[in-house]
């Protein structure tokens, strides 16, 4: 292999891996806060997707400005989903919340590709660039300026995340959540707000990268099984409930993909993936990060 | 009536209760399989037949996911995989070696079993959501070499399956797939009354209470997990005789939670709701099928519904009917 084509897949490897931090990101802090296993989470991503698309190429709004709706396209039906399903299984559920709320992401699922399907059609809405042109990082070596603007979103929104988990107080709260639910209702954190707010937060990230990557993804109602599919790898590879770990695990994944592919072929990169986290699994069940499996699994 | 007589019909109804004990089916539960096998004699078209036989199929799949996910609590989010793996096998073996098609559904069925006790053996040991995503992972990778092995399976194109009947009548593969339907019925049946289901059940409700009452809990779940799995092949190999062709598209996630939505709907743990699902649910949606993406809308809701509102499904709905019933009549006394 040459240099260049070592640094083509590197490159290629790095940006799909920062799109994967943030999908897996969201996931990461829904499960987390709410033990909610987001099957739907793929389907939030095609929601960013078709935003941005109706906001960039049929409204002509700027890249920015659609992303950005995008995102809050995002927010909303995220917080809509969060009031009126899973709050009610929450006041109703009698235990097994895990498995129960699980299923009850999948019939979401169903329902927001099928209607998304009955509205837009089986076809592809996509743009062929948000800003055109490249960029040279090396004399032969040269990325689109959309993937080199795709990372740095994904870059930015994730260490704005960051700060807002760690630098306010609302952040705080979330976190307290995630860490002891009862203890952080005691010193008077409201449950029903926090859980609302994480979910429509995890979903805006997910738009978000939806967003990001129309131009070289466009918007279909099955988009989403494929970033779903690679989050929850990133998820389990590096174990739960480490931001960190989160963002090393998504540009590992991201890696892993670019190489094999490049070397193996569409095909036997998903049995390479699969061996490494069986692999993994074996030797060591919590994850690479993880430091037990014990805690929100359990439940 | 002499003595004689008397002795024999006694003997008799003493053996077929025991004969039904052994079944472990309810009477009831043998009249309506009785009027499942005759139901065919009064469908004259051939359509409907098919119909018939597409709604057995999907409730004995949905029945074969239930004894896992309504017993001991773990979604096999790969399950149309494992049916891909025995039908794909059986179609292949009958094809290039030219073995006959009933010991072919038999070694798909074992071999979608092995591939289950293995992935089993690697996940089960951990909690449910892990086996549940690991199984889900084990059916995209599948799925993608299904597609790419175009030399072996013939990938997108489909791969074109002989049939075991030479008649074009559907008859045939309806008694088929009731026979496998009540095979695996009865197996479940017994399996999950006996001691096995017992611990299938503690560990369900409450791991960490079957952990101290001395369940050895991975070994049941794997266990559990690899019947199932075995079921799903034998019904796949079916499949692919069945409809005469195979593609990829099968073993996709969107399957499984098709035979999913059917056993929620149905109730988990009661083996029978998914099959009544399945005969309601398929043959709706059949006649519903102009309205395309509406219905598949409609299955989500379900779902979701079911989820929130219902969670026992329709085994809660005929526990309820009952309940009513037996209140009444305590009342009018």
């Amino acid at each position: 292999m040459e240099l260049s084509a070592i640094l083509d897949i590197l490159i290629a490897g790095i940006v799909r891996g920062g799109l994967f931090v943030m999908m897996a990101l969201g996931l990461s802090i829904i499960f987390g806060v709410m033990n909610i296993p987001n099957f739907a989470h793929g389907e939030f991503y095609m929601i960013g997707a078709y935003v941005a698309y109706f906001a960039n190429a049929v409204y002509g709004l700027n890249p920015i400005l659609s992303i950005v709706l995008a995102a809050l396209g995002g927010f909303c039906f995220g917080a809509l989903i969060e009031k009126t399903a899973f709050s009610t299984l929450r006041r109703r559920s009698e235990g097994n919340w895990v498995m129960n709320s699980f299923l009850l992401t999948a019939g979401i699922s169903i329902m927001l590709q099928n209607i998304a399907q009955a509205i837009m059609g089986v076809k592809y809405m996509g743009i062929r660039n948000y800003w055109e042109g490249n960029i040279n990082i090396l004399p032969n070596v040269s990325i689109s300026i959309d993937r080199f603007a795709a990372f740095t979103i994904a870059m930015v929104t994730v260490l704005l995340f960051w700060a807002f988990l760690n630098k306010t107080k609302t952040g705080n709260s979330i976190r307290a959540v995630s860490e002891n639910e009862s203890g952080a209702m005691l010193v008077g954190i409201n449950l029903d707000k926090v859980f609302s707010l994480t979910f429509a937060l995890g979903a805006m990230l997910a738009a978000i990268a939806g967003a990001a990557l129309l131009s070289i993804n466009p918007a279909y109602p099955t988009i989403g099984l494929a970033p779903l599919y690679k989050s929850w790898y990133v998820v389990i590879l590096v174990g739960m409930g480490n931001i960190w770990g989160t963002i090393i695990g998504g540009f590992i994944v991201g890696l892993i993909e670019a190489f094999s592919y490049y070397n193996l072929g569409a095909g036997w990169q998903d049995v390479v993936s699969l061996i490494i986290i069986m692999i993994i699994l074996a030797l060591k069940p919590s994850g690479l990060f993880g430091k037990s499996v014990k805690g929100v699994w359990d439940r | 009536m002499t003595n004689n007589q008397l002795y024999l019909s006694k003997y008799r109804n003493l053996s077929n209760s025991k004969f039904i004990k052994m079944l472990g089916i309810s009477p009831l539960g043998i009249i309506l399989f009785i009027i499942l096998a005759i139901a065919p004699l009064f469908m004259n078209n051939q359509y409907i037949l098919h119909l018939y036989a597409s709604s057995l199929m999907f409730g004995a799949l949905a029945m074969g996911f239930d004894f896992t996910a309504g017993f001991i609590n773990i979604v096999n989010f790969g399950y149309a995989a494992f049916v891909g793996v025995g039908a794909y096998t059986a179609a292949l073996l009958v094809i290039n070696l030219g073995i006959s098609p009933w010991l072919g559904i038999v070694a798909g069925a074992l071999v979608s079993s092995v591939l289950g006790f293995f992935t089993g053996f690697l996940t089960l040991r951990l909690r449910g959501m892990f086996a549940a995503l690991m199984a889900w992972f084990l059916g995209i990778t599948l799925m993608s070499l299904a597609s790419n092995l175009v030399d072996l399976t013939r990938g997108q194109l489909g791969l074109n399956v002989p049939m075991i009947f030479t008649t074009t009548d559907k008859t045939p593969y309806v008694y088929t797939i009731l026979v496998i339907m009540a095979i695996g019925y009865v197996s479940f049946r017994k399996i999950t009354s006996s001691n096995i289901g017992l611990a299938f059940r503690a560990i369900g409700q409450d791991i960490e209470a079957a952990h101290s009452s001395g369940v050895d809990s991975t070994k049941y779940k794997v266990f559990n997990f690899t019947v199932s799995c075995f079921f799903a092949g034998l019904i796949g190999g079916f499949y692919g005789f069945f409809v005469g062709i195979l593609t990829p598209a099968m073993m996709h996630t969107r399957v499984t939670v098709e035979i999913l939505v059917l056993a929620y709907i149905g109730g988990r743990g009661s083996l029978w709701g998914s099959l009544l699902a399945a005969l309601l649910i398929i043959p709706i949606f059949e006649y519903l099928k102009p309205m395309m993406e509406i219905r598949l809308v409609i299955y989500g809701l379900l779902l979701v519904l079911v989820m929130i509102f219902y969670p026992g499904g329709l085994a809660q709905l005929y526990q309820n009917i009952l309940d009513l019933f037996k209140t009444k009549s305590v009342s009018e006394r």
